[in-house]
């Protein structure tokens, strides 16, 4: 294999970062503004060093930073790099802070303050930091310009703000939003030092011979990414102004036990507080009472309508092709809208810029591949596939269970191209497919598929002001072909597609605001249901429900503004109008009558174009910040949104044969309203987080459906929906321990959902119109990840889950009809299913780290539902022998080994 | 990349989706609502109305008779009719009623409670058109075609099943114990032909209105497994179609996913089951049943194992059964014979004498243990 020097360096880290690690005495904490004495007390409790200084030297002196883990040279390097203090570590860790001259002590120690320049001992020649680079070619002048991208290693993502400085000449930059860096410095031997701001320093040895380009991977290392994304958490924990928000990296997603080896990112926010799921084999979720349909899922700019595999076993997206997902529960920036429930924004992957790489893994239901990296200078690629091969394991589970599943296949596509066009302009091109078809029964195939696309822009002006400009088409079909007889055979079929355009200006106005502002609009064409005859026999009749046509426009602006240090309010108007379109044909219901069809007096027709009927509503959007001291804080806030495509969905959990339908004249937007307070507060250096929130919410506009409602091939549903109000309150509470060989998340949530039938409708009044729990009303829910690095490869983790039982609707009494036992139902989920409670343990084995391996591979195995336990998905009476029995079905009713291999090269 | 391809993939897996037992506590609360249940036909054809009471759910019989009631058909053109209770529960219509005028229901419960029904407006079904079945790999398939019109859109079928049913092994002869010796069992102590019937609980519905003219063809009424016990020899079925109005449909629909598509994964939400009458004095409380008046419309065919063979009947719980090896002589007759748990099959003969049967076991050639001996009104042989 061929290899760049960069390729060669990026990939030698790997090690260095290891073998560095072991030794090392780390440093972590939060310094905010500590003397430097206090600073030295801190570190001799938390490790071995001692410290040497004049108490006057240093009385002035404070330090100002946040370390995690990194080595108490590069923490020093950072203290002390204006100033003319000089420090010196001993073998036998004291150290010895000068000011001006560097204190001599018997033997060099610090390995990078020293450049040994022709002495190249064997031990450098292993690490890349200490090797010697040459750059550029020899030519006239004193002076070169050097330049390049810093980038993460782990998530090639850009670095922003990353200091690159030389350590003799004192010369440095910043890194710019790309991560990109310029820097002058004299021909020679000289040390290249980047300081990513709270985290490693990384060097180099430099040999500059003329200008040249240095592109640079900096080490968060295979093990440590973690640690840094946690910690950019930590301080936004406590800091940012939002509240209500989750986030969480495909690392930390990677650690947490999966079903059946795939790393799912809906189930990872499934440990977040707040969030549940009405089913185990349901990726639907549910965020403070909120119906699944209530998310937005957005996959970069692309909103995913249906974000399962496998009939809901699996999320759709390939967690190889994700740096991390954002959940906003509550403080929703004004730029998203749509949904009333959450935004899920899944941040798709960027190429590698340094070198063509790839990764993959290996699973029992699955294979995955994807390939990264640059295409010429300003452009980088990644694209990623996954397919599956589940239908052994089908066949396993159809000699045993009731599923009768019989035939199943699911694949997806992921591409993205990034490139930079000149210094203020970059593209990012992104797409998406996915495919699933699945059988229950021989004669009926069920298929669906997602395709998304977008185009990104972005501009900057200046530094204070950049654009995002956005546009994109999403569409979601699906199909069901039945052939059970010839003469019946049918193919049904659902699509919704929306093109979208988005515009974001982010402005930096001065040093307290930051406003964000633009359009946003969706075109939306829907073909709710259309049957048609399937092969030459069938006398099926054709049969369509009218296709329908949506606009949205929402124009937005928000600002964060910081009061003073204490106070940051965030608010935030996005007015959101809403047009239905013709062609159509709608009936006329008789002024203040119910939607029944006796009360249709007349009808109307549309011509294309024509608009129908149009909603027009702000959405506020508002919290605020404010700080107790450096580590606890209280917000608070309140957030309206509307939505204006609801899921027709008349069993308790997202099926693959739900379909979309937009508000039109008679069933309006739904809208809602969530009030939230919260308390923050990090411990002991921000090793633990804490938080605790409130929320109380209502919504407006819900549907749930009349008895017996068809939902398939209505072309009426405003006569079969009711109108239902809802309201859902809560306390969720989260405790998060960052750091530390044990770390791990412990969340418990109480929270209700309640939905009631409007007093005024009239088709049909559930629960005689009095509250009733909604189908995912939980009151409790907890959830426990406990993590433990038993070693730098080798880690474990435990996760817990423990919720009430969803509500159901259970038969009370009996009685005879057409000939046989029949059941009375009670009212409407006045009964709950037993609890549930799970455990899952995984192991992540990392391979080891020789240089020249091609591929770096990585194990994990574990067991979803370790005790066995028969949590009840659904319960259900049949008649038997007689008497009516009950029964609860369990979906995974029995421990559940997973192994699977992923790679990296 | 070649140390993945070494990698030696074991996967261990035991995925499976179970279910268990399911008994919740259900308050005790008595919940016990009126149920009515019919279709009058108006050509005169007898036709029941069944009133009954819900019961809780670990009640041994589901149902509980309302007797007793004075059940009235009335007319809007001012004719009544009352129903005669001729069963406990079972009250009985048969009479010829003009199917243009349109109806009301009254209930009057033994207790004083009374109930009454939406206006009925009758739906003269029209002909079945074919009856007919078809064997494929699995089985046989029973079907109707019928065409529906401007009035009968929606159709329900139900349909009662008769068979012939044979023991393993068949005899000719009893132990009389009043002579002490073997005979020639009569026709009516014949234990080689019962007859099983059972009705359908299935709910069979169809729109004809989404096939071309209205036809619905070849519409399944029942699949019959290959090798099942009811065309061990000849099989009848008698299918009654109903057409129904949309509301009746509704109720129907609610009932048969009530009862049928609970508990599977992608199933939906229990219905709330209501219909058609309702209580005078308190119209909130609950009352389910959908009652509907129209003509019924039936069609019987026969099916013979030789119109569908091979058929291979074969019940597994009578592979022992066998004629004994040794024969019962005379003299053990009455210590053999008596108790009636063993008969005699195949007679051995010395020249032309009888000295002794060969014998099996009772439950191998009764079949009155299983069914009845006694051939329905209906019942054509071959």
């Amino acid at each position: 294999m061929k290899k760049s020097l960069l390729a060669v360096l990026s990939f030698i880290l790997l090690s260095v970062q290891v073998a560095l690690a072991q030794e090392a005495d780390r440093i972590t904490g939060f310094f905010p503004g500590t003397s430097f004495t206090r600073f030295a007390e801190l570190v001799e409790q938390q490790t071995s060093y001692t410290f040497y200084f004049k108490e006057a030297d240093v009385k002035d002196l404070t330090v100002n930073l946040q370390a995690n883990q990194d080595k108490l040279e590069d923490v020093l390097a950072v203290i002390f790099e204006k100033s003319d203090f000089k420090f010196t570590i001993s073998r036998s860790k004291e150290v010895f802070i000068s000011r001006g001259e560097k204190l001599q002590i018997e033997f060099p120690t610090d390995y990078f303050l020293r450049n040994t320049a022709g002495g190249g001992s064997v031990l450098q020649d292993e690490f890349v930091r200490n090797r010697r680079y040459t750059l550029g070619t020899p030519g006239p002048g004193t002076e070169a310009k050097i330049a390049g991208f810093i980038t993460s290693l782990e998530n090639q993502k850009p670095i922003e703000g990353a200091i690159v400085y030389e350590k003799e000449s004192q010369r440095q930059t910043i890194t710019n939003r790309e991560g990109r860096y310029e820097l002058i410095l004299p021909k020679g031997n000289q040390t290249l030092l980047i300081q990513n701001i709270g985290g490693y320093t990384e060097q180099r040895l430099l040999d500059i011979q003329g200008d040249a380009t240095l592109d640079i991977t900096i080490g968060e290392g295979v093990f440590s990414l973690s640690e840094v994304v946690v910690r950019s958490g930590a301080l936004s924990n406590v800091s940012r102004p939002e509240m209500g928000v989750q986030s969480l990296s495909v690392q930390q997603m990677k650690k947490l036990p999966t079903v059946m080896g795939e790393v799912d990112i809906i189930r990872g926010i499934l440990t977040m507080p707040g969030v549940n799921t009405a089913g185990e084999a349901s990726v639907g979720f549910n965020v403070r009472g909120g119906a699944a349909d209530q998310n937005l899922i957005l996959l970069g700019q692309n909103t995913l309508f249906n974000p399962s595999h496998l009939f809901g076993f699996f999320s759709a997206v390939n967690s190889d092709m994700v740096q991390g997902v954002d959940l906003y529960k509550a403080g929703i920036p004004a730029s998203y809208g749509g949904r009333l429930s959450s935004v899920l924004q899944v941040t798709p992957k960027e190429g590698k810029k340094d070198k063509i790489g790839g990764s993959g893994g290996i699973g029992p239901m699955t294979s995955r591949l994807s390939l990264e990296g640059p295409i010429g200078k300003n452009t980088s690629f990644v694209v990623g596939s996954r397919l599956t091969y589940s239908d052994w394991l089908l066949d396993y589970i159809e000699e045993r269970a009731d599923l009768g599943a019989s035939r199943a296949f699911f694949g997806d596509f992921n591409a993205n191209l990034s490139t930079q066009l000149g210094e203020k302009d970059k593209l990012f091109v992104s797409g998406y497919y996915s495919k699933d078809r699945f059988q229950f029964d021989p004669d009926t195939v069920y298929s669906y598929s997602n395709l998304n696309y977008a185009l990104t822009w972005t501009h900057y002006f200046n530094d204070q002001l950049e654009l995002d400009l956005s546009v994109g088409r999403d569409e979601y079909e699906f199909d069901v072909q039945g052939e059970d007889n010839p003469l019946n055979s049918y193919l049904y079929g659902f699509s919704v597609k929306q093109s979208f355009v988005k515009a974001v200006f982010r402005h930096e106005k001065g040093d307290r605001h930051i406003l964000t502002y633009g359009v946003h609009g969706i075109a939306y064409g829907l073909n709710p249901g259309k049957i048609d005859p399937f092969g030459p026999e069938s006398i099926v009749i054709p049969d369509e429900v009218s296709p329908e046509k949506g606009l949205e426009a929402s124009l937005f602006i928000g600002d964060e503004f910081e009061v003073n240090e204490q106070l940051t309010l965030s608010g935030g108007v996005r007015l959101n109008w809403f047009g239905n379109f013709g062609p159509q044909t709608l009936p006329e219901y008789a002024a203040g009558e119910p939607f029944f069809p006796e009360n249709i007096v007349g009808e109307n027709s549309y011509t294309s174009g024509e608009l129908i009927k149009s909603y027009l509503g702000p959405e506020l959007r508002f919290s605020g910040r404010y700080a107790l001291n450096n580590w606890s804080s209280v917000k608070a806030g309140v957030n309206t949104m509307r939505q204006n495509i609801h899921l027709l969905s008349n069993s308790s959990v997202i099926t693959p044969t739900d379909t979309w339908k937009l508000s039109d004249a008679f069933i309006k937007p739904q809208t809602g309203i969530q009030y939230a307070l919260g308390y923050f507060r990090n411990m002991q250096n921000n090793a633990i987080e804490f938080s605790a929130e409130v929320y109380y919410r209502t919504m407006n506009n819900i549907l749930d459906y009349r008895s017996g409602a068809t939902l398939i091939l209505n072309d009426r549903i405003e006569q079969d929906v009711l109108v239902t109000k809802g309201k859902a309150y809560g306390l969720e509470l989260y405790l998060k321990k960052v750091t530390g060989k044990l770390n791990g998340s412990l969340a418990y949530t109480y929270s209700r959902s309640l939905m009631q039938t409007d007093p005024s409708e009239q088709k049909e009044q559930i629960n005689r119109s009095e509250w009733y729990p909604s189908n995912f009303d939980q009151p409790h829910n907890v959830n426990l990840v406990l993590n433990y690095e038993l070693s730098r490869r080798v880690n474990a983790t435990l996760a817990g889950k423990y919720s009430t039982g969803r509500p159901v609707t259970l038969p009370v009494a009996k009685f005879e009809y057409g000939g046989s036992e029949r059941v009375y139902f009670a009212d409407r989920n006045s009964f709950r299913i037993p609890d549930y409670f799970r455990l899952d343990f995984s192991v992540n084995l990392e391979g080891n780290h020789k240089v020249n391996k091609p591929a770096h591979g990585s194990w994990s195995f574990g067991v979803y539902n370790i005790l066995g336990r028969d949590n009840a998905y659904s319960v259900y009476y049949i008649p038997e022998g007689g008497k009516l029995q009950g029964y609860q079905l369990s979906i995974f009713a029995e421990p559940i080994p997973f192994i699977s291999y992923n790679f990296r090269f | 990349m070649k140390q993945v391809l070494k990698i030696v993939f074991v996967v261990l897996i035991a995925l499976q989706a179970c279910r268990t037992p399911f008994d919740p506590e259900i308050p005790s609360k008595e919940i016990s609502f009126l149920v009515v249940e019919g279709y009058l036909d108006t050509e005169g054809k007898r036709s029941e109305l069944k009133l009954s009471r819900t019961v809780p759910l670990d009640s041994s019989t589901s149902f509980s008779p309302e007797k007793n009631a004075s059940v009235i058909l009335s007319s809007q053109s001012g004719q009544q009719f009352q129903l005669q209770e001729e069963e406990p529960g079972i009250y009985v219509f048969e009479r010829n009623v003009p199917e243009q005028d349109v109806y009301n229901l009254e209930i009057f419960l033994a207790n004083g409670e009374r109930f009454k029904s939406k206006p009925l407006k009758p739906i003269l079904t029209p002909p079945i058109i074919d009856a007919g079945f078809q064997k494929d790999e699995e089985g046989v398939e029973v079907f109707v075609t019928t065409k529906g019109d401007e009035n009968a859109d929606d159709f329900l079928w139900t349909f009662e099943e008769s068979w012939i049913y044979r023991p393993r092994i068949r005899t000719a002869y009893i132990y009389d114990s009043k002579i002490g010796t073997v005979r020639d069992r009569t026709a009516e102590e014949d234990i080689s032909l019962c007859f099983k019937n059972e009705s359908s609980p299935d709910i069979l519905l169809e729109t004809s209105s989404r096939f071309q003219d209205q036809v619905v063809f070849k519409q399944t009424i029942t699949e019959i497994p290959t090798g099942d016990e009811r065309i061990m020899e000849r099989y009848s079925i008698l299918i009654s179609q109903k057409a129904i109005a949309q509301e009746d449909v509704a109720f129907w629909e609610i009932l048969k996913k009530n009862t049928e598509d609970i508990g599977s994964i992608f199933s939906p939400l229990p219905s709330l089951i209501g219909g058609n009458i309702s209580s005078v004095d308190n119209p909130n409380s609950p009352v389910i049943g959908q009652v509907s008046m129209g003509v019924v419309q039936e069609k019987r065919i026969y099916i013979n194992r030789v119109d569908v063979s091979p058929w291979n009947y074969l019940d597994p719980q009578f592979n022992d059964c066998i004629i004994s090896l040794e024969p019962v002589f005379t003299q053990f007759y009455a210590s053999t014979f008596g108790s009636g748990f063993v008969l005699p099959t195949i007679p051995l003969m010395a020249g032309t004498t009888i000295v002794g049967y060969y014998v099996t076991d009772k439950r191998c050639a009764d079949c009155t243990l299983y069914a009845s001996p006694v051939k329905p009104e209906f019942w054509e042989d071959e």
